[in-house]
């Protein structure tokens, strides 16, 4: 244990966050029926709206071109004529210098989100929108300046091409607009492995639950849902095979599911996947063996082209939408998660990104969450690669730019088809049993994050033992939670 | 995985064998140095490496991390399975406050409501009148009147909306919009959003107690250099008609009355107008053509608009001339040298009302004809009802003819609606303007349109702005003891033979219920002119 406390863990405090104060005027606002205040992290809105009587003075000081677009010119002026602002205008003024960098990003975000009110608002304008994201696009590169202008260029092109499409031209793809080359997502997938837990800790604590789960187990059998390049696998394998304590290393049989002539951003096969695992497994000596099971052409599950053999402990792996994962439908994943619920598995392990609940608001509101989610994981990876840019803007060009595509028009076709939702909150509802996640995976979740940036965190964030969220300071990116479908509780 | 210091890491052989077929070559990238990092195809794969050995390696040295999976170390223990010493207690705290970003869903539904709400106050869709045949050299496009071509009103009007229903963020949120589109340069869309930021900041400052209202400084009628001031104006009238249709109208109505009079008498004219002198020449020229020649004396009073400061809202747009602008003397030159007796009287009223035939010195064998331009909307027409007062004090003057020309739209007062209201119809106001004088100048820039647009735009604040359509004009006029006659058709045919030369979506409208005779920008009626006569019938209006 001493180890561990030399390693210099983060503090998992809470009460220390230096951004408490934001929060607590985010919950405040809601009342104003604005959530334009969250997006403001240093000028204090809340403080500036909240008394009434001060509306028009306030607006006054705050509406003085110098202050929104120079606002360190703004605290220049102040100094002369400070006895003239009350106090709320003077911290504004304050607040307005300290932000004086975060006064673009801000702009950048009421310009976006006008933009998306514009494309798919209530009171949608085309010619609005346009104008709007031309005036984006002189502002913003996606290679250059701060997160948020980086975000705002990928955000930027994503409402174009909604635009675009609902100008009358094509539809745009959910999911890839640019097919990268293959070095480049093998590259930025090992930087987005080094920036951030983001990959490790669902990979880890998913397989932390299965070791568990199987750890008397002669034969175990995972069915992967996607299993991509198959990196999952490997330390679990390795775990395996030394077991000190247990039997020894027990037979680990594969079955990828896959899927007919979709076009996967995964820079290899599935074939070619179950060979590196199968050489692997032989190298350090795991008997092991490699399936695949096909999915219907309308990506449904059929359980019974599985195979499956008596006494074998089936564990059934679910990684969803990660930032290198294509996109699957929900109507897929349904399928798949219904169909293995009639296989009765022993465990069930599920991760998948945590966005902000669905509102029931409008596609501007979502817009908005969705634009909160990646600034978020944006600054995880600055912080995690702070000088790094160019290693940053591989990882943002080929895995968050198309996510971000893919995303928005997802959630611009949302609009009709009502997709989205937690994934999690549906096994609970289809019967899955949570099983709680053990002391000892919560512990590696903690350690894994020790490698990274302060910045992040794993909590239970809610009231279920079953789940672990991972988390930039204090906003989640992505849960891993575990189920079972059989009654004897692990 | 377990925490386990006893476990062994792959040969690297694994390791390279795992993707050495995936990678032909690294991209430009990790030339850059990589956190010091030799990073090569070696490195990358280390999806084998343990959780201990990360730790143990340095998170920023993959390579260090490769190495370091090769050597077992069993010292390393870190966690087992079951660990027994960590205290319960610090797991709890691991629970955060359950912050989520759950932000504002509550404004959702409100916000669709307002949303609603915007849609019902924002401009009127309206067909585009093309007229066929001509078609124009302009800036404007067929579509200027849509939605679509109007997005600087897709932020105003929401934002003016905001402000009434008093939600901060939300008008913060379409200043911060409006800053980064508005601009003086562009077309009629980003000045609008200029024009329309200043006058939401004026608003929100709390209007008059903060001052001036100004788009951009010196730069409107009153604060101009005189000289420059005609000739903006001459060059404006040479290429937009919103003043030269009108004026056009009135000088031919006033030939018409002129005409109808059984003898030769001396014309009066009560110049309650806009014009700034620059009507009169043509008037005296056509005079000097009659049949008969011009009248014995052509007497001209000008009423100025009551003063102000220079930038004041109560300022009506294009009222005010620059205070050393005099065209007096040069038209009374201009008349010597038709041959035309004329005589220039300014009254020093301060107050429409006040106007009396002593105060004008007006007699009763002269025609006196007044021509009434774009400044009686600025009377309050409710409570008190100074408008119809005028009017009347007009009928007591026993005026041969009467020439009324108004803007066509509704009030902009604060009675007559709610903030939302009255800036969205100013706003309405101040687009036609900017849209058809973009196609005047034909997209130039230059200091004269800067002038000219942002004395228009002092609609936006000017309290004045107390419009009214048409139909109500000619109610109150009908009230007062006049009554409505039809524009001769030489009238009409010569507005239009004038309009030609401008942009083709102008067009002249004539009513013939009312007889008026409207200008329509793009399908969109912008100002009508009317001409009264005194209903005799009316007797209790005689003094």
């Amino acid at each position: 244990m001493a180890m561990v406390m030399d390693l210099g863990f983060p503090s998992f405090d809470y009460s220390t966050t230096t951004t408490s104060s934001t929060t607590t005027m985010t919950a405040s606002s809601t009342d104003e029926g604005s959530n334009w205040n969250a997006w403001s992290p240093v000028v204090d809105w809340e403080a500036l709206f909240g008394d009434q009587e001060d509306f028009q003075n306030l607006i006054d000081s705050m509406m003085d071109e110098n202050v929104v677009l120079h606002p360190i010119d703004q605290l220049h002026e102040e100094e002369e004529e400070e006895k003239e602002y009350n106090n709320l205008s003077r911290e504004y003024h304050m607040a307005a210098a300290a932000a004086a960098e975060d006064s673009k990003g801000l702009r950048l975000i009421h310009l976006l989100t006008a933009a998306a009110e514009a494309v798919a608002g209530p009171n949608e304008c085309r010619g609005l929108a346009r104008v709007i994201l031309v005036r984006l696009k002189e502002l913003v590169s996606p290679t250059d300046g701060t997160n948020m202008e980086r975000l705002a260029a990928y955000f930027t092109d994503a409402l174009q091409a909604l635009l675009d499409a609902a100008g009358g031209g094509k539809q745009p793809h959910g999911g890839v607009g640019v097919e990268h080359h293959r070095t480049d997502m093998l590259a930025a997938f090992q930087l987005l492995q080094d920036m951030s837990p983001y990959v490790k800790f669902g990979h880890f604590t998913a397989n932390q639950a299965i070791l568990e789960a199987v750890a008397h187990d002669r034969r175990v059998h995972i069915v992967d849902y996607d299993i991509m390049e198959g990196i999952q696998w490997a330390p679990l394998m390795q775990a395996l095979v030394s077991r000190k304590d247990g039997p020894p290393a027990p037979h680990l049989r594969i079955t990828a599911v896959s899927r007919s002539g979709t076009g996967r951003r995964s820079f290899g096969t599935i074939q070619e996947t179950g060979r590196r695992l199968a050489n692997f497994a032989a190298s350090i000596g795991q008997p092991f063996s490699f399936h695949q099971c096909r999915l219907d052409a309308d990506e449904t599950f059929r359980p019974s082209s599985l195979k499956l053999v008596r006494g074998e402990a089936l564990v059934v792996n679910c990684m969803l939408h990660l930032l290198h994962f294509s996109h699957r439908t929900p109507d897929s994943i349904a399928s798949f998660l219904s169909g293995a619920r009639t296989l009765n598995p022993r465990l069930i392990t599920l991760v998948e990104e945590e966005m902000v609940p669905q509102r029931d608001g409008g596609f501007v509101d979502r817009f908005m969450d969705l634009l909160h989610h990646f600034s978020t994981i944006y600054d995880s990876l600055e912080a995690g690669f702070p000088m790094q840019w160019r290693a940053r803007a591989l990882v943002e060009r080929v895995f968050l730019g198309p996510r971000i595509m893919g995303s928005l028009v997802r959630m611009y076709r949302a609009q009709e088809t009502g997709e989205g939702g937690s994934w999690e909150k549906w096994l609970g509802a289809v019967g899955f049993r949570p099983v709680s996640i053990s002391f000892a995976n919560h512990c590696q979740a903690k350690l894994l994050l020790g490698l990274y940036n302060d910045g992040y965190r794993v909590g239970e964030w809610e009231l279920t033992t079953n789940k672990l969220v991972l988390g930039w300071k204090l906003r989640r990116l992505l849960s891993a939670s575990i189920w079972t479908s059989q009654d004897c509780d692990l | 995985m377990t925490i386990d210091g006893s476990e062994t890491g792959p040969p690297p052989d694994h390791v390279v064998g795992w993707i050495e077929d995936s990678i032909s070559y690294f991209p430009a990238i990790f030339d850059d140095p990589y956190e010091g990092g030799d990073f090569s195809g070696d490195s990358w794969w280390d999806q084998s490496q343990s959780l201990e050995q990360l730790i143990n390696s340095s998170f920023s040295t993959p390579v260090a991390a490769a190495a370091a999976s090769v050597a077992p170390n069993p010292a390393d223990s870190v966690v087992s399975d079951r660990p027994l010493s960590l205290d319960l207690s610090k797991k709890r705290k691991l629970t955060p406050d359950g912050s989520s970003p759950k932000t504002a869903r509550k404004s959702a539904s409100r916000r669709g409501h307002e949303a609603g709400a915007e849609v019902a106050a924002g401009p009127r869709k309206s067909a585009v009148n093309k007229k066929g045949g001509k078609s124009g050299g302009n800036g404007g496009g067929s579509n200027g009147n849509s939605k679509e071509g109007r997005w600087a009103e897709q932020l105003l009007n929401p934002c003016a909306a905001a402000i009434t229903g008093r939600n901060p963020s939300r008008v913060q949120h379409f200043l911060y919009v409006l800053h980064d589109l508005a601009s003086l340069n562009g077309d009629a869309n980003h000045r609008l959003a200029h024009h329309g930021l200043q006058a939401i900041t004026h608003h929100l400052a709390g209007g008059a107690a903060a001052g001036s209202f100004s788009s951009s400084p010196g730069n409107t009628f009153a604060s101009s250099n005189p000289r420059f001031f005609s000739n903006s104006l001459i060059k404006f009238n040479d290429i937009n008609p919103w003043f030269r249709i009108p004026n056009n109208v009135a000088n031919t109505s006033i030939l018409q009355i002129l005409g109808e009079q059984h003898q030769p008498t001396n014309l009066h004219i009560l110049d309650i107008g806009v014009s700034h002198g620059l009507q009169w020449p043509t008037l005296l020229e056509e005079l000097t053509r009659r049949a008969g020649g011009p009248p014995s004396l052509v007497r001209l009073t000008v009423v100025p608009p009551p003063p102000t400061d220079d930038e004041s809202r109560n300022a009506t747009p294009f009222s005010h001339a620059p205070h050393n602008y005099d065209f007096t003397s040069k038209l009374l030159t201009f008349a010597k040298d038709m041959n035309v007796n004329l005589q220039i009287n300014k009254i020093d009223s301060s107050h429409l009302q006040n106007l009396n035939s002593q105060a004008i010195n007006s007699t009763r064998d002269e025609t006196l004809i007044v021509c009434a331009q774009f400044r009686l909307h600025n009377l309050s027409h409710s409570a008190p009802d100074d408008r119809t007062e005028f009017l009347r004090v007009l009928r007591r003057l026993q005026p041969k003819g009467v020439i009324l020309s108004e803007n066509n739209t509704d009030c902009s007062c604060n009675t007559c609606g709610d903030f939302t209201t009255a800036f969205s119809r100013r706003v309405d106001y101040l687009w036609r303007f900017l849209d058809s004088t973009s196609a005047a100048y034909k997209g130039r820039e230059s200091d004269e349109r800067r002038m000219i647009e942002a004395e228009a735009a002092k609609v936006l604040v000017n309290v004045g702005e107390m419009n009214e359509r048409k139909e109500k004009w000619c109610e109150r006029m009908k009230n007062a003891g006049f009554k409505g006659e039809v524009l001769g058709e030489e009238t009409v045919d010569g507005a239009r033979a004038l309009l030609r030369k401008y942009d083709s979506n102008w067009e002249i409208r004539a009513d013939e219920k009312d007889g008026c005779v409207g200008l329509w920008w793009k399908g969109q009626p912008v100002s009508f002119c009317s001409l009264w006569k005194m209903d005799v019938r009316v007797k209790e209006c005689l003094t």
